[in-house]
């Protein structure tokens, strides 16, 4: 090996000793097993659920439909060289007739008609030669075998049908969008909807047509298609959308990265100080080497290779600390996730160790380019190195493309700048007020103790870390507070707040002729609900003329003019509602009249008396408003914007809803009456929140695991700040020492310090935690707040026995002949 | 033809003076010091601590420039030589030896030694290491690390360091600050028995005035004089 790799090699090995390397080494290791970790699951992600769209589209072109395909528009898209078939997917309750004692399941059923899909590969345990299941057969995904109870072979009920389970779904394409796209798929073959009696008229169902064909062909369509698409249509492209599946998957990505930047920012400044302090040990070493021959360039060359030698072997530690972490969490998702995800690219298993690198290199060229300018006049006069301007600005400089290229990795700019400016005036706030308190709980000490002079002398003398320090851990312990305390308690006390007789199943697609049969089985079983009559309508008239020309833009984009709103007539309020203005109708008028909900009129400036118009299914119904309701759109009951009076709807095709809740042993209701009446959709609330409670918190986990990453950074950057000043006060305690205080007194001196800080950073943490969990309660699931009394004990306890630890970790006892040489040295 | 072999003097300092700018005012530590220094000559500079003996020692080793007045070494002007010319020059002509022998600590003595002279790309560094570890006495602790040695070896492993490279112009600076009397005794043999069989030119600094009767010449630095004593 050459002199200088050489040199550097022995000199990374002898540094290995110090706590600024071993702090550098692990801040350095986490961040890159950090960023490969969420590189890793980001890119899988992508690629499974976004980026490999033509497999998860099924088709090149998806036409999305919340109608039946219009027969016209089927012949206007029969273009010669164009393959098509079409899908329909729908919610729906199926149970297993042979195994009564599982409640019926929720889940999300394809019919599709073969070939199916266009692109991409249905994957079956067995495996199947044929695209779709043979007639009478259906395909279902694990869990809907787990939570029936059923194994290949068995029957399931749908509707008034019975299938043959002949096989499981590994992998689909064409899963379709939003929160359809999670729940347990059943695929059967279209021509077998039919007879199930499940979809009627009106039902809420998707109605897709899948399109395949070459780019110029698809282009083609694609560009006809798009600039005459109705309201209910959505048209699906492989190159224009980020289709589908994935908001969701998305945010929970996002909010991961996040919770990253804060373990990226701690490590990045963790490297920062022991650069730093590594840096400053270094003057004399450097200014030997060079009095020894050594040009600038060379030395230069020295540290540069130690940072390299450092990088590469943490990079390799990094992957493959990174690769079993992320099969832990394949294993921990792959339950909830849709399908199996796809390999990442190889490429983003670097991401992490050129994280590190550019780390290392920005935060360590400062430094070292300040050691490469270190006189060899240093070794004789030992004076201290001048203030560089120059190596500040770089310093600046390296820090600023750091942050960019952080930002950059984690591909969330704006959400990472708000978070960056939150922690940085957060950290500010906290480190000030920590100190603050500090000086303030002294006070009484140093009246009391001998040491409580002494420590109100240290606060002085350490105010200046203790600032980072409790900034760090106020900050740290608040969000990992938050998270913890969330994951479980959000969605629980959100359920908490709804009265015990808040429904918790709905029934939709009923068709009118039901309706008379259903009513007699929720009286027969003493089902306390009401069944009321939907109708979908576009708002399209507002005092006669069109309504978007009279509208300012904020209001044009209003929710309830985007899509087709559910109206409803009936005699009498609801008795949820709660009428706000005007008079309820008392019989059938002769003019129809609308009773329409507050936050509507509000949005797009309505007033009573004022005269809507509606497009329903092609016909025009006008009627005049004459009073405005108050609803709770989370009673979990059938709401309504606008309520039509007796008289007006009854002609249209229409299906009734409902809503009722079931305890208990009563739940076996639930399966009778899909038993009686197979065809109706019946939604269990109770299951959908449970689907989204698991979420919930696996996403809580899977935060807490990097935040727990994130902690032990916190640690060693706390390591690392009590290190800066660990000359002080060794001289200090010296001092102290040939001044009559024993070892002992020293000591409790160092253990009062650090106590006292735990104590106020803990308190401060409960405190922000609180008022965060609060902010939480408030805004999002609108409940009082209530407070936490386990956090304001174990948070302070948990920050004292943090700052206690390190700080003994660092500290060694002076004997009193140290002392002496000590300030002998110093002097 | 080069030039220094035409100097007769190895150092020759004109009218030098060194001030520090600080918060309370400009300090001048020494102002108009003329110093000639003989090529093969030992000289000693004396004075309190605080006189500017290492400032005046940076001046003279090309270290540092003097606020005004001019240094030439062996014949060649400080101030007209870059960095890099300067740090060439130190590199071809000049060593030290320091109060706190300065050796790296990951390094064997060996090594120590055989760092300059790897440097400057010796044909075998290895051998001259090992000769001049010889030369010093330590034969036979080529292979142990600094921290293993005693105060006087690590000093030796110094003097050997700085003898290596065969430099015309040796500065010590309080080479035996660090050291008992006997042991600093028996380095200080050592130091003018290479001295003498290299025929360098050696600068010392002491407070040592037997150390200083040693050398052909002493200079007394104070009050900002140069004085020969």
């Amino acid at each position: 090996m050459t002199l200088l790799p050489r040199l550097a090699l022995r000199q990374l090995r002898s540094q290995l000793r110090t706590t600024e390397w071993r702090a550098l080494l692990l801040a350095t290791w986490i961040a890159i097993t950090l960023t490969t970790l969420l590189t890793l699951l980001g890119d899988r992600l992508e690629r499974g659920l976004m980026r490999e769209s033509a497999n998860l589209l099924g088709a090149d072109l998806v036409l999305s439909s919340s109608r039946p395909l219009d027969p016209a528009r089927l012949e206007q898209l029969n273009v010669s060289g164009i393959e098509q078939t079409q899908v329909v997917q729908f919610p729906s309750m199926i149970s297993s007739p042979d195994n009564a004692e599982h409640p019926p399941m929720l889940v999300s059923v394809r019919a599709a008609d073969a070939p199916y899909p266009l692109r991409g590969e249905i994957e079956t345990l067995p495996a199947h030669d044929s695209p779709l299941p043979a007639s009478g057969e259906a395909w279902v995904e694990a869990r809907v075998l787990q939570q029936l109870g059923l194994k290949i072979g068995d029957a399931l009920q749908l509707g008034y049908s019975t299938f043959r389970i002949s096989a499981e779904l590994i992998s689909s394409p064409d899963r379709g969008s939003g929160f359809r796209s999670f729940s347990p798929h059943v695929l059967i073959n279209r021509a077998e909807l039919k007879a199930t009696g499940v979809l009627a008229p009106g039902s809420r169902a998707n109605f897709r047509l899948l399109m395949a064909g070459s780019p110029e062909q698809i282009s083609a369509l694609e560009a006809q298609l798009r600039p005459n698409l109705a309201d209910h249509e959505r048209l699906l492209a492989l190159r224009t959308d980020q289709p589908l599946t994935g908001d969701a998957l998305g945010n929970a990505l996002a909010y991961l990265k996040l919770a990253a930047l804060t373990a990226l920012l701690l490590s990045a400044l963790t490297i920062l100080l022991s650069l730093r302090r590594f840096g400053q040990k270094q003057y004399t070493r450097s200014a030997l080497l060079l009095n020894l021959g050594l040009s600038p360039a060379q030395l230069l060359r020295i540290y540069l290779y130690q940072l390299l030698i450092a990088w590469a072997v943490l990079a390799l530690l990094g992957l493959a600390t990174a690769a079993v972490l992320d099969t832990l969490l394949q294993g921990w998702l792959s339950n909830l996730l849709p399908q199996r995800l796809p390999d990442p690219a190889a490429l983003s298993w670097l991401s992490g160790a050129a994280l590190g690198l550019v780390m290392l290199i920005m935060l360590g060229l400062p430094p070292i380019l300040s050691l490469a300018r270190v006189p060899v006049a240093h070794l004789l006069r030992g004076d201290t190195p001048p203030q560089d301007l120059r190596a500040r600005a770089l310093l600046v400089a390296c820090l600023a493309l750091l942050a960019l290229t952080l930002f950059m990795v984690l591909k969330a700019p704006l959400a990472a700048l708000i978070l960056l400016v939150l922690l940085v005036i957060g950290g500010l706030a906290f480190g000030f007020i920590a100190q603050a308190l500090l000086q303030k709980a002294a006070e009484p000490l140093a009246r009391k103790l001998m040491l409580g002079r002494l420590l109100r002398l240290r606060l002085r003398q350490q105010r200046k870390w203790h600032r980072l320090q409790s900034a760090v851990i106020v900050l740290l312990l608040t969000l990992l507070a938050v998270v913890w305390v969330s994951r479980a308690d959000l969605l629980t006390e959100w359920r908490a707040k709804f009265p015990t007789d808040t429904p918790n199943y709905f029934v939709i697609n009923i068709q009118p002729w039901q309706r008379s049969d259903l009513d007699t089985f929720l009286h027969d079983n003493s089902i306390d609900s009401t069944l009321y009559p939907m109708i979908r309508g576009r708002l399209t008239l507002l005092n006669g003329k069109p309504i978007r020309p009279q509208l300012t833009p904020d209001q044009l984009g209003d929710n309830t003019l985007r899509r087709e709103l559910n109206l409803s007539w009936m005699a009498t309020k609801p008795e949820h509602n709660e009428l706000l203005a005007g008079q309820w109708w008392s019989s059938t008028p002769e003019q129809p009249q609308i009773s329409v909900e507050q936050d509507m009129m509000e949005d797009l400036g309505l007033k009573l008396g004022d005269q809507l118009g509606f497009d329903i299914g092609g016909q025009s119904v006008e009627a005049r408003i004459t009073s405005i309701r108050g609803v709770q759109w989370t009673s979990f009951r059938p709401n309504f914007y606008v309520i039509f009076s007796p008289g007006a709807l009854e002609n249209y095709p229409s299906t009734w809803i409902t809503s009722f809740r079931l305890d208990g042993p009563r739940k076996s209701l639930a399966t009778e009456m899909l038993q009686e009446f197979p065809s109706l959709t019946l939604v269990d609330i109770d299951q959908l929140l449970g689907q989204l409670a698991t979420w919930l918190k696996r996403l809580g986990d899977s935060s807490a695991m990097i935040l727990g990453l994130t902690l032990v950074c916190g640690l060693i950057l706390m390591a690392v700040t009590l290190l800066q000043a660990l000359e002080q006060r060794r001289f200090e305690a010296a001092l102290i020492q040939t001044l009559g205080a024993s070892a002992e007194q020293t000591r409790r001196l160092d253990l009062l310090e650090f106590l006292l800080l735990g104590l106020v950073c803990g308190v401060l943490a409960s405190l922000s935690a609180e008022l965060t969990l609060a902010g939480l309660h408030l805004e999002l699931l609108h409940v009082d707040p209530k407070l936490h009394p386990g956090l304001w004990l174990i948070l302070p306890m948990l920050s004292s026995l943090f700052f206690v630890v390190t700080g003994f970790l660092i500290r060694r006892p002076l004997q009193l002949d140290q002392c002496y040489r000590l300030l002998k040295a110093q002097s | 033809m080069d030039q220094s072999t035409l100097s007769p003097a190895m150092i020759e300092a004109r009218a030098i003076s060194k001030h520090f700018n600080t918060e309370a005012g400009r300090v001048d530590l020494f102002t108009d010091l003329d110093v000639t220094i003989a090529r093969g000559e030992s000289l000693a500079v004396i004075g309190r601590s605080g006189a500017g003996k290492s400032t005046l020692l940076s001046l003279l080793a090309g270290l540092d420039t003097p606020s005004s007045g001019r240094v030439s070494i062996d014949g060649q002007a400080i101030e007209t030589l870059d960095d890099r010319q300067r740090a060439e020059l130190r590199a071809r002509k000049i060593s030290f030896i320091f109060q706190s022998f300065h050796l790296l600590p990951e390094l064997t003595a060996l090594d120590n030694v055989r760092l300059p002279l790897e440097i400057r790309g010796a044909a075998d560094p290895e051998r001259d290491a090992r000769h001049w570890l010889s030369e010093v006495g330590l034969a036979d602790r080529t292979d142990h690390y600094p921290a293993q040695l005693s105060g006087g070896e690590q000093q030796r492993v110094a003097i050997a360091r700085a003898f290596a490279t065969r430099p015309g112009l040796l500065f010590a600076d309080e080479p035996t600050g660090n050291l008992d009397e006997d042991t600093g005794a028996h380095i200080i043999d050592q130091l003018f028995r290479l001295n003498a069989q290299e025929g360098t030119t050696l600068i010392l600094i002491t407070h040592d005035a037997e150390l200083a009767a040693r050398c052909q010449r002493r200079l007394r630095l104070h009050n900002g004089t140069l004085t020969e004593a």
